[in-house]
């Protein structure tokens, strides 16, 4: 059965750390949209989305991915992701999610040059 | 000789309620020998077309079921998944627009997900005009 998605957020200089764990999909989804324009909202132009290993993601979650790419591609904000399996790694890339954000093995990875 | 052996799942539309089939699927296709990466292609593309009978045909009604069967052959997995078509009237068929996939366009991405990682996509409409995806995975193509 679906599990919820547990999101928490952490600033760490100028970064938003957003990090996702569970189900990240069509019903989930809107909460990461909005975890994404709460950091938008209170300033922060370099957004980290932290994936737990285990999370899991359908297309209506990468629906939401998207979205969140192209906004912060049309807005000149920096998205980078870290975690994110190689399978999803794999996805991400064949839907063209890549081509606006980075991704990196290790939150320690993507913090570097942020 | 390729003995096959058929598992019958039925699944109700509901949130959430795909990961049964996944789950499922990944046990059958392990067991097989199917390496870890295709079994996790196998994963996303059986969840996705649960996902689409679900939601497009079914509108997540839960008191409707959607019947996912995995045969296995020796040298190759089928995993069919049929809907009731309830709110198409002539069955359910993807256009060559949703299968491409659109920025933002869920079903789109399912389906382009779908026909890339399997080896083998049909899209079907039922002789009582539900849909029926019908996806094969090869074992001696695995890469890994």
């Amino acid at each position: 059965m679906s599990k919820d998605l547990e999101i928490a957020v952490v600033v760490s200089g100028d970064v938003t750390i957003i990090n996702l764990d569970g189900d990240l999909t069509a019903v989930t989804g809107q909460a990461v949209e909005n975890a994404y324009t709460d950091a938008v909202g209170s300033g922060s132009q370099k957004i980290l989305f932290q994936f737990h290993e285990n999370i899991y993601v359908n297309s209506g979650g990468i629906a939401f991915l998207i979205g969140i790419a192209a906004d912060s591609r049309d807005n000149g904000r920096k998205v980078r992701f870290s975690g994110v399996s190689e399978h999803f790694q794999k996805i991400f890339d064949m839907v063209g999610l890549t081509r606006y954000v980075e991704i990196f093995p290790t939150t320690e990875a993507a913090l570097e040059g942020f | 000789m390729d003995i096959e052996k058929t598992i019958k799942l039925h699944i109700p539309s509901t949130h959430g309620s795909e990961k049964t089939a996944m789950d499922r699927v990944a046990e059958v296709a392990r067991h097989m020998g199917f390496p870890k990466g295709r079994v996790e292609d196998l994963k996303t593309a059986v969840a996705e077309a649960c996902i689409n009978a679900m939601e497009h045909s079914h509108q997540y009604d839960g008191d409707t079921n959607i019947l996912v069967t995995l045969t296995q052959g020796e040298s190759r997995l089928e995993v069919c998944v049929r809907d009731k078509g309830k709110g198409t009237e002539a069955g359910w068929k993807p256009s060559s627009d949703d299968r491409k996939g659109r920025e933002g366009n869920a079903r789109g991405w399912g389906l382009y997900l779908i026909e890339e990682l399997m080896d083998e996509v049909k899209f079907e409409v039922t002789g009582d005009g539900g849909g029926l995806v019908k996806m094969v995975m090869h074992l001696e193509k695995s890469p890994d």
